[in-house]
């Protein structure tokens, strides 16, 4: 299988949800190919990661050091502080679409007010810290002002670094790809 | 007969919870680490997590660190924590196509989209004991890692991708149809928040069967298999990986929080419907049977779970009273771990009036035998003084 088979996860970065994302094309279909295709994201800088994906993949250090800056310039104010509650995962069978009820997954939740603009945290597991720092960059993120560079910077870099995590242990899976051959071929 | 409350044990019991923890102590071992439950015993989380139906990883690690890995009790506080918390989200339908594959086989076909992905799997390894493991230290895992990047194969890699699933190719050629059964009850039905009133919905039988419990899944599927059923589904796909999970917050944006491990099985075989199971649907225009799948999908790697639950969801669609695994409430009662769990550790608790109860008649019938005999050899004496 060739690159020319292939697609990625793509989450647009300001629509804020898994859609295709810039330079995603449909791919060709030779019955062993996946559906979308996305040959230039690395090289055009567009991960097609957004920022949802990002802050709840990447490293917490680095995101607390990014929200304690913004917090020195800006007025933060916590309108619900991060809370544990449960989501409920809906699936449905590959075949029929018959929607059920896989379980329930742990989620954090926080509200907060970034000099007045509302900003919410979301993410999955027992992530207080996570979910303010998510809020407080979605606030800034969806106002009614740019973002501020340092937040785009940081959204840029932990978004490749996650991207790069991703594919590494993707690397080590194609490892296992069964190269099949005819008894006779050996 | 009423109930007698009974009071006392109190010390005993306070005691009895010390003596748990002197025997996990009293080696004197390290205390383990959660990260350390978390990612080397990843295969009992999840599990737990299934069982539990409750995706939280550390939690799951901790429940597993506190009951000493057994997982009935690990899925049991599971349960017992979830009721505790507030269900204030529901997630966009999960889309196993989007999974960042970690491992996918078919059974049905050699050459599948994407081929064939081994992932992380024991299937192929001799269950030997590895005494390596004995002296394993972080400068051998790093080691370890270090040199597994130094193994990767240049011409294997290609960027991230998402697959096509096996069964489009069954779709492809109209042997499989995506069409619901005519008639079938296709409710979405939330067992969390309503009792159950057999029949129940395809949508509860799913749901109870991914929160199954392991053990008592693979024992219906293989009473299918084994004589007790007609079934022998392949594997059309069997997939291990992670899916993105999507709300939509108070705002009313989508919004990915993370993604999620799940396995998932989908096993083919005939239809079943209108011809018993095993045999196919016919297809309108061509008249070829057709195939249909059982579906498996469970938190967590747990492929022997996804697998079995694929069987028996194929099972229940086809109900026979001649075969356990085709008996929905059979099935769905008896592989509920926690109900299955707690009914047969209710056992140890008090039962002393009642087994009184019933000792009480048992002896007020051997005191009325006996003096029935008595009686008759009375009387039996009687007749040999009279012959006397």
């Amino acid at each position: 299988m060739t690159a020319d088979g292939i697609c990625v996860r793509g989450i647009h970065p300001r629509a804020n949800r898994l859609v295709r994302a810039p330079g995603l094309e449909k791919g060709t279909d030779s019955g062993m190919t996946a559906n979308l295709v996305n040959r230039n994201s690395h090289e055009t800088g567009e991960l097609g990661l957004g920022p949802d994906y990002t802050l709840c993949e990447c490293e917490l250090e680095p995101l607390k050091q990014l929200v304690a800056r913004l917090e020195r310039a800006s007025q933060v104010e916590v309108r619900k502080s991060p809370s544990v509650c449960l989501t409920m995962i809906p699936a449905e069978d590959s075949l029929e679409k018959q929607k059920f009820f896989l379980g329930e997954a742990l989620t954090t939740e926080c509200e907060v007010a970034v000099d007045g603009l509302p900003g919410f945290g979301l993410c999955l597991g027992d992530e207080p810290v996570r979910a303010y720092c998510i809020a407080v960059v979605d606030a800034l993120l969806h106002g009614d002002r740019p973002a501020p560079i340092e937040v785009e910077a940081f959204l840029r870099e932990q978004g490749e670094a996650v991207a790069r995590r991703d594919q590494d242990e993707f690397d080590l899976v194609l490892q296992t790809q069964v190269d099949f051959k005819l008894m006779e071929e050996e | 007969m009423g109930y007698v409350a009974v009071k006392g044990g109190q010390d005993a019991i306070e005691n009895a919870i010390k003596l748990v923890d002197y025997f996990r102590w009293k080696g004197r071992t390290k205390p383990i680490e959660l990260d350390q439950a978390r990612t080397q015993m990843r295969l009992a989380v999840d599990r737990a997590m299934g069982e539990g139906s409750l995706y939280a990883p550390e939690h799951a690690a901790l429940a597993l660190l506190q009951v000493e890995g057994d997982s009935f009790e690990a899925a049991f506080h599971l349960r017992a924590y979830r009721a505790t918390l507030e269900r204030r989200y529901d997630a966009e339908i999960l889309n196993t196509r989007e999974m960042f594959v970690h491992r996918r086989i078919s059974s049905t076909f050699r050459d599948i989209p994407g081929g064939q992905i081994l992932g992380p799997t024991r299937d192929y390894s001799f269950r030997l004991l590895n005494p390596a493991l004995l002296n394993a230290s972080l400068g051998s895992i790093e080691k370890f890692l270090s040199d597994l990047r130094d193994e990767i194969d240049p011409n294997k890699l290609h960027e991230m991708t998402t697959y096509k699933k096996v069964i489009d190719i069954f779709l492809k050629e109209g042997l499989m149809s995506s069409q619901a059964r005519p008639g079938e009850d296709r409710r979405v039905f939330d067992v969390t928040r309503e009792a159950i009133k057999f029949p129940v919905p395809r949508s509860a039988t799913l749901q109870m069967l991914a929160r199954a419990e392991t053990g008592a899944l693979m024992c219906m599927a293989y009473s299918t298999m084994r004589g007790f059923g007609m079934a022998h589904g392949t594997v059309g796909e069997l997939r291990v990986g992670e899916v993105p999970v999507r709300v939509v917050d108070k705002r009313g944006r989508l919004r990915c929080v993370g993604k999620i491990k799940v396995s998932e099985a989908e096993m083919v075989g005939g239809s079943g419907h209108g011809q018993g199971e095993g045999g196919g649907r016919a297809a309108k225009k061509t008249g070829a049977p057709r195939y249909s799948i059982g579906y498996g999908l469970c938190f967590g790697q747990n492929e022997t779970k996804a697998i079995c639950m694929g069987m028996v969801e194929s099972a229940l669609r086809n109900p026979n009273s001649d075969n356990p695994a085709n008996n929905q409430e059979f099935v769905l009662y008896h592989t509920e771990v926690i109900e299955g769990y707690g009914f047969t550790n209710h056992l140890k608790l008090p039962h002393y009036v009642t087994f009184q109860a019933g000792m009480e008649g048992a002896r007020r019938v051997a005191r009325k035998n006996s003096d029935k005999a008595e009686q008759v050899t009375v009387s039996a004496g009687g007749v040999e003084e009279n012959n006397d």
